[in-house]
């Protein structure tokens, strides 16, 4: 698939598959299945796992329009979950099972263990805010010291979930297992690439968030266009105009920052994870900048209707929200930038901005 | 909205190995340059050090050879010029004409003015300004009413520039002036080169809040000129100067003005304070975005795209980013850097001149404007 043609089958299958039905249903409980399989008939899921494992060989920056399509039209399916998952499956050399795929990364929000040897693993412990968890029959577990375990969350008593809100109001769940069964265990075979999980976790929120927030940039433009007071638009007072030059400077600031760290992301396609470290944190942190002061300029330009549960605006802003938080909040990547920065000293602040890497990785 | 879409760029193998030759030159010619000269980046100045970089082949580095340019592409001249911003390495004197000044002779006035005077910009011995500003024209640039008439084969100009950097130790001015008589607004303007040893002219100090002397006015009292020193044509200087805009707006230069402030903060901090890591790591993401974006913006002019508005939006959110640095830096150590130390020097500096940075080259409300007529915004 080249880039364009990726492009064109995500506007064809998102643009006209996803509606204010779908997403209620889907924010009342529901799973979204006929969206699901037109998204997995298209290879969706598994455009960035290994062709050797029956997927398409993407790199993530050739599969970034999925992502950014996610979030622009506000597609309620578990597909970056399941693509980080194949992906992360097929660097390990396992198969990838059937169905959406949750994702864990242990010690963060969440504490594991794994016991048992051989062929013979189970898992204990808890994970919180795992997204999609109810609908997935299997989780990703990446785990410290680089080994990938699969995990079965459909046998019967090893596995409850307790669901857990967000501003979504897309499925989430906080998991307990009790040994539950380890279906496969592997190491992940991309060197360099820790935290895999949230990592490529917080590439992949961030190019859903851009995708979120350029949708809400050109909704706003068009509102303001539209909107008639005082006898003219209200697009044509400064006032408005300066907001939404504003917006537009920070989605495209985001932009760039997400499209980097779908680029710099390691997959079997893309070995090198010299740089996915520190280009997901960039995105994280700049992207949730620009969701916290994007959301909040759409709102205040669209006015009252906005704040209506009958107008589409909130679907958009409460993901972005959400996603803001998962895989690590942008507070958390800063921090770990931070620290790196801070440890390197000055004299390595540049050399780490065009290298896009600090020696030693992010702690 | 199209317009606005960065493209990541990214720089060829050749790039790098001048970035190293460029660190290099950087780490031997400025290992010892005081911290208080570095925070002026480039708003400072030093003609050796011009000189030096003129030696190197790094001033006019994309000009044809015949002009005494080096014929390297427009990337290579990014990377000298990002190495040596980050560095705060003194470029005030050659910057304007290497930048506009040069490029506009040549496309302008290929075969008289330039074959003159861009050998010397390139060998980092002629500097310019800029003379766009006047004392009821400052965003409003179609308002000027500096003019210059026409009186045989000379140009006689009469009237008054302000805000004009360097007027004082810069060799020429290229001087926006109208031309034709009771034109209006962007009609009957043309750009006119002066030499600001010419008899008539009164450079006049205007000392910043930093109690330094960058600004001047600068009057014009019957001042000649030859006629071959009109550029381009009589009458078209808005256009010209437009273009000129779009260099001045797209460069590297506004998004590292306050980076010598942010590495003393990072060399204060405690990396086992959250508060502190947090700060300084959100502003590491955001100098990580803007030299993204502005390399993408160099990388889409390399390909000979018009990335205007896109640099209008790096203008802006680089402002943003580098005003926020005094107050963050108040913020975190506010009250508590030592007296005299270079934190606390870097601080005094940056706040005293941050305001500027969403002034120059165009205000933030000016380019806001532009981004939201390219939003479709009516």
């Amino acid at each position: 698939m080249s880039d364009s043609m990726i492009e064109q089958s995500v506007a064809r299958i998102f643009a006209d598959n996803v509606d204010k039905a779908v997403l209620q249903a889907v924010e009342g409980g529901a799973f979204a299945d006929r969206l699901w399989s037109l998204v997995t008939d298209s290879g969706f899921h598994v455009a960035v796992a290994s062709e050797a494992q029956g997927g398409i060989g993407q790199t993530w920056g050739a599969a970034y329009p999925i992502l950014r399509g996610l979030g622009y039209w506000q597609v309620p399916v578990p597909l970056a979950e399941t693509m980080i998952g194949a992906c992360l499956l097929s660097a390990a050399g396992i198969e990838i099972p059937e169905g959406p795929i949750a994702l864990i990364e242990q010690g963060h929000d969440s504490t594991l263990t794994v016991q048992g040897i051989g062929g013979a693993q189970t898992i204990s412990g808890r994970a919180k805010r795992v997204a999609w968890a109810r609908h997935s029959p299997t989780a990703v577990v990446s785990l410290a010291g680089g080994a990938l375990a699969l995990v079965d969350l459909r046998e019967p008593g090893t596995t409850h979930a307790t669901a857990r809100p967000n501003h979504a109001r897309i499925p989430s769940d906080d998991l307990v297992f009790e040994s539950a069964r380890v279906l496969a265990l592997a190491d992940v075979s991309i060197a360099g690439l820790s935290l895999p999980v949230w990592t490529l976790g917080a590439m992949a929120r961030s190019a859903m968030m851009v995708g979120a927030l350029e949708w809400l940039l050109e909704q706003s433009v068009q509102y303001a266009n539209d909107r008639v007071q005082f006898g003219r638009p209200i697009g044509k007072n400064q006032a408005i105009q300066q907001q939404l030059a504003l917006m537009a400077g920070d989605v495209a600031a985001a932009r760039v920052a997400a499209t980097v760290a779908a680029n710099d992301a390691a997959s079997p396609a893309q070995l090198d994870a010299s740089r996915t470290a520190f280009s997901a944190a960039v995105a994280k942190s700049r992207v949730g900048e620009a969701a916290t002061r994007g959301t909040s300029i759409a709102h205040q330009v669209h006015g009252a209707i906005g704040f209506t549960h009958e107008h589409l605006l909130h679907f958009a802003t409460r993901r972005v929200w959400t996603w803001r938080e998962e895989f690590g909040a942008d507070s958390w990547w800063a921090e770990r930038l931070g620290r790196a920065a801070i440890s390197a000293r000055s004299e390595a602040f540049w050399p780490a901005l065009t290298d896009r890497h600090y020696q030693g990785g992010l702690t | 909205m199209q317009e606005l879409n960065i493209i990541p760029g990214t720089l060829p193998p050749e790039c790098e190995a001048l970035r190293m030759e460029v660190r290099e030159f950087v780490a031997k010619e400025l290992g010892d340059f005081p911290l208080a000269r570095r925070v002026r980046n480039w708003t400072g100045g030093d003609p050796d050090f011009s000189r030096k970089l003129a030696a190197k082949g790094w001033i006019g580095m994309t000009w044809p050879k015949d002009y005494g340019g080096h014929e390297r592409s427009t990337l290579e001249r990014y990377v000298v010029l990002e190495e040596l911003l980050q560095a705060g390495a003194p470029v005030g004197m050659h910057w304007v004409a290497d930048r506009q000044s040069g490029p506009l002779l040549m496309r302008y006035s290929p075969k008289v003015l330039a074959p003159r005077l861009v050998p010397a910009i390139a060998r980092g011995e002629l500097f310019f300004c800029i003379g766009m500003s006047e004392p009821d024209s400052g965003s409003d640039l179609a308002s000027i009413r500096t003019k210059a008439t026409r009186i045989g084969d000379e140009w006689s100009i009469t009237g008054r520039k302000v805000w004009t950097s360097g007027a004082h130790n810069k060799h020429y001015m290229i001087a926006l002036v109208r031309t034709s008589e009771g034109s209006q607004r962007q009609g009957g303007v043309s750009q006119l080169l002066v030499d600001m040893k010419t008899p008539g002219i009164t450079v006049r100090p205007i000392v910043n809040q930093l109690g330094e002397h960058d600004f001047n006015e600068v009057t014009f009292d019957d001042v000649r000129v030859p006629a071959e020193n009109l550029i381009g044509e009589e009458g078209e200087g808005w256009k010209q100067v437009g273009a000129e805009l779009a260099y001045e707006r797209a460069g590297p230069e506004r998004y590292l003005s306050s980076t010598q402030l942010l590495k003393e903060m990072i060399d204060e901090a405690n990396p086992q304070d959250p508060r502190q890591a947090v700060a300084l790591g959100r502003v590491v993401a955001q100098y990580a975005t803007l030299r993204q974006m502005s390399l993408g913006v160099a990388t889409m002019l390399a390909q000979g795209l018009t990335p205007g508005l896109a640099a209008s939006v790096v203008k802006d959110q680089g402002a943003l980013v580098e005003q926020a640095m005094p107050d963050l830096a108040h913020d975190l150590f506010g009250g508590l850097a030592e007296p005299g130390s270079p934190l606390d020097l870097a601080m005094r500096y940056t706040a005293m001149a941050a305001p500027s940075f969403s002034l120059r080259g165009g205000t933030r409300e000016i380019l806001r404007g532009i981004i939201a007529k390219g939003l479709g915004l009516r």
